[in-house]
């Protein structure tokens, strides 16, 4: 986090960090950001599928060929044993990174950057704009989501980029939310009302006075609507509405493989552990920075 | 809280009757846009529906009969006027009417989430009270830690979890839960017993969450302490003072909860073979069958804001403070 609150720093500031109270207030909420192990843990975890859905390939591993038995069970030679088609599982849950990622984190910056703009506007003009959009947001947040998503889908389809456009739609809303009601509460101090005195530009005042201010709280939407977003996409390449065979999907691999559960339960047990370290992960890393940003 | 029986209810005339009027906008509101939304789809469906040997006069016969041709707003209304008058049109995929093949998932999805809703909500009261009881305490701590990290897992992994343990090692449940109506209720429920599970795991942190921070408000107020003081026995407390004030933030929960649960929950469907709305759509997505996914998302749509519409006169019923017009105008 490089967010620093200029009017409103000292709430953030933890009084037990006296060795820190020289920095930044960024960068102390930094530092004990770096203090929790739970955090520590996740980002690692985090790191780690990163970095195997980038440097799968550059290791030698074979997702996609028969490299031995059929179902064989967990060996030396395969620890995670082999699926269905004789493809090494290990080689598949390392890949499976790459799907699981490459959604998640555009929907949810897209879903940040609309949901920001729009409550940034819905905030600052209120009026018939701010009661139209929420009446709105009121009736898209009155579907299950997983409809509202499966609605989606039928429109757009299931490729990469309209599953991201899917995904930001989808999250949207609730950031929009969110960044309108700490808007509301910007507009009451006296910064903006001197802002408009001096004659600013709307659009100034929008992104230079006010952005910065709600910055942290759109910070924290935009972790966790990584988290959610990764699991929404682990979702739909479960239910057969994302990444297609051959594909080393997690969620399509639970799905491909739970017929064999009876007699190949690591077939779906791997992928089910991958898909569950990076959720919970990105999850803990969204409730630490908003721990310590309170 | 000394409102009268009449007070009470005029607010519950007056919220019907805003809720009478605001259901049927929202409804039409979802409509439009789903309809809109599908329209954007790429493809002819009557050449979908009837293959490529079909001649150009019949697939252009095909799409009048199913009011598929004509201008997007002409097809709105053939297509919603049908639908209110209960002719919801044909299944693309099922090639059966819309209207049967929604109704009877939505009871089997009706069901399902009600079996969940059972399982869920005493559990949630037990954990949440024990929990505000012994705030602060290591056992507080770690309910909390475990609930939400089983909620932060995909259904599908705690569901694969479960499966493998009571299906394939225990052999207490079946892998699958295609319950077909022949069986009997016992061995319906002994079969559905395993997704209402899962299901209900999911919403347990939040709701438990709630209880909570409910009940430990009541038992740290005035009231109670005053309650306490005067001599009333334990059960009492709990009964004519606690109950009521930690139940009433949990309500706002239940009832989306109590919607998204009823609408049929995609993910279990799927996984447990269950044949519920959820997996019906997923199914009208895929294979883009327009018609039966308005129906279900109508369906849906109408089905969550009626649970919410039920959330609010328990709302009234239990805690008679409460004024709409203030909820209304957030």
């Amino acid at each position: 986090m490089t967010a620093t609150i200029p009017g409103s720093a000292a709430p953030a500031v933890d009084s037990l960090q006296a060795d820190a109270s020289e920095a930044a207030p960024g960068g102390s909420r930094f530092r004990s950001l770096l203090r929790r192990p739970s955090f520590i843990v996740s980002v690692l975890i985090v790191v780690w599928w990163v970095v195997a859905a980038i440097g799968w390939h550059l290791v030698g591993l074979q997702p996609y060929a028969k490299t031995g038995e059929l179902l064989a069970s967990p060996t030396w030679a395969h620890p995670f044993g082999t699926d269905n088609l004789g493809r090494d599982m290990f080689a598949r849950v390392v890949a499976g990174a790459g799907p699981a990622l490459l959604i998640g984190p555009f929907g949810a910056l897209l879903a940040t950057i609309i949901g920001g703009a729009l409550g940034l506007v819905a905030g600052y003009y209120r009026g018939v704009v701010d009661t139209l959009m929420m009446r709105f947001f009121d009736v898209l947040l009155a579907l299950p989501s997983l409809i509202f998503l499966v609605v989606l889908v039928g429109a757009f389809g299931i490729g990469p980029g309209a599953l991201i456009l899917i995904v930001g739609i989808l999250f949207a809303p609730g950031i929009a939310r969110i960044i309108r009601a700490a808007t509301l509460v910007e507009m009451g101090k006296s910064y903006v009302t001197a802002a408009k005195l001096q004659g600013e530009r709307d659009v100034r005042i929008l992104f230079r006075e006010l952005l910065p201010n709600v910055l942290p709280n759109l910070v924290i939407q935009a972790t966790l609507s990584l988290a959610a977003a990764v699991f929404i996409t682990a979702s739909l390449s479960f239910l057969g509405l994302g990444s297609q065979p051959p594909s080393a999907d997690w969620g399509l691999a639970i799905n491909e493989n739970r017929v064999y559960l009876q007699t190949a339960w690591w077939t779906v047990v791997f992928p089910a552990v991958g898909v569950a370290s990076l959720v919970v992960a990105a999850n803990l890393i969204a409730d630490n920075i908003r721990e310590v940003s309170r | 809280m000394t409102t009268t029986s009449v007070e009470r209810r005029t607010v519950l005339l007056g919220l019907l009757g805003r809720r009478i009027v605001q259901i049927p906008v929202v409804l039409l509101v979802v409509s439009i846009l789903t309809f809109w939304l599908l329209q954007v789809v790429p493809g002819n469906p009557g050449r979908n529906a009837l293959g490529q040997y079909a001649t150009v006069a019949q697939v252009r016969a095909w799409n009048h009969t199913n009011g598929l041709d004509g201008s997007l707003v002409g097809r709105y209304l053939h297509w919603i006027g049908g639908f209110f008058a209960g002719d919801w049109g044909q299944s693309l995929v099922y090639s059966t009417a819309v209207k049967e093949l929604v109704i009877g998932r939505l009871g089997n999805s009706l069901l399902l989430g009600l079996y969940a809703f059972v399982i869920m909500v005493p559990v949630a009261i037990a954990l949440g009270s024990a929990q505000a009881y012994r705030e602060g305490r290591r056992s507080d701590r770690a309910i909390t830690v475990g609930l939400l990290s089983l909620s932060a897992v995909p259904e599908f992994v705690v569901g694969v979890v479960l499966l493998l343990v009571f299906a394939v090692w225990l052999r207490v449940v079946p892998v699958q839960s295609a319950a077909d109506a022949s069986g009997d209720f016992l061995d319906r429920l002994r079969v559905m017993t395993l997704p209402a599970v899962v299901l209900a795991l999911g919403y347990l942190a939040v709701l438990t969450r709630m209880v909570r921070s409910g009940t430990s408000e009541a038992i740290t107020s005035q009231f109670h302490r005053t309650a306490v003081l005067k001599g009333l026995s334990p059960a009492a407390v709990v009964r004519r003072h606690v109950i009521r004030n930690a139940l009433v933030p949990t309500l706002s929960v239940l009832g989306i909860y109590l919607g998204t649960l009823l609408g049929g929950s995609v993910i279990v469907e799927t996984l447990f073979g269950y044949p519920g709305l959820g997996a019906l759509l997923v199914t009208a997505a895929e294979r883009k069958d327009v018609l039966l996914l308005e129906g279900g998302v109508m369906i849906t749509g109408a089905v969550s804001l009626l649970a919410l519409l039920l959330t609010d006169i328990c709302f009234v019923l239990m805690d008679p403070r409460i004024r709409f017009d203030a909820r209304e105008s957030r």
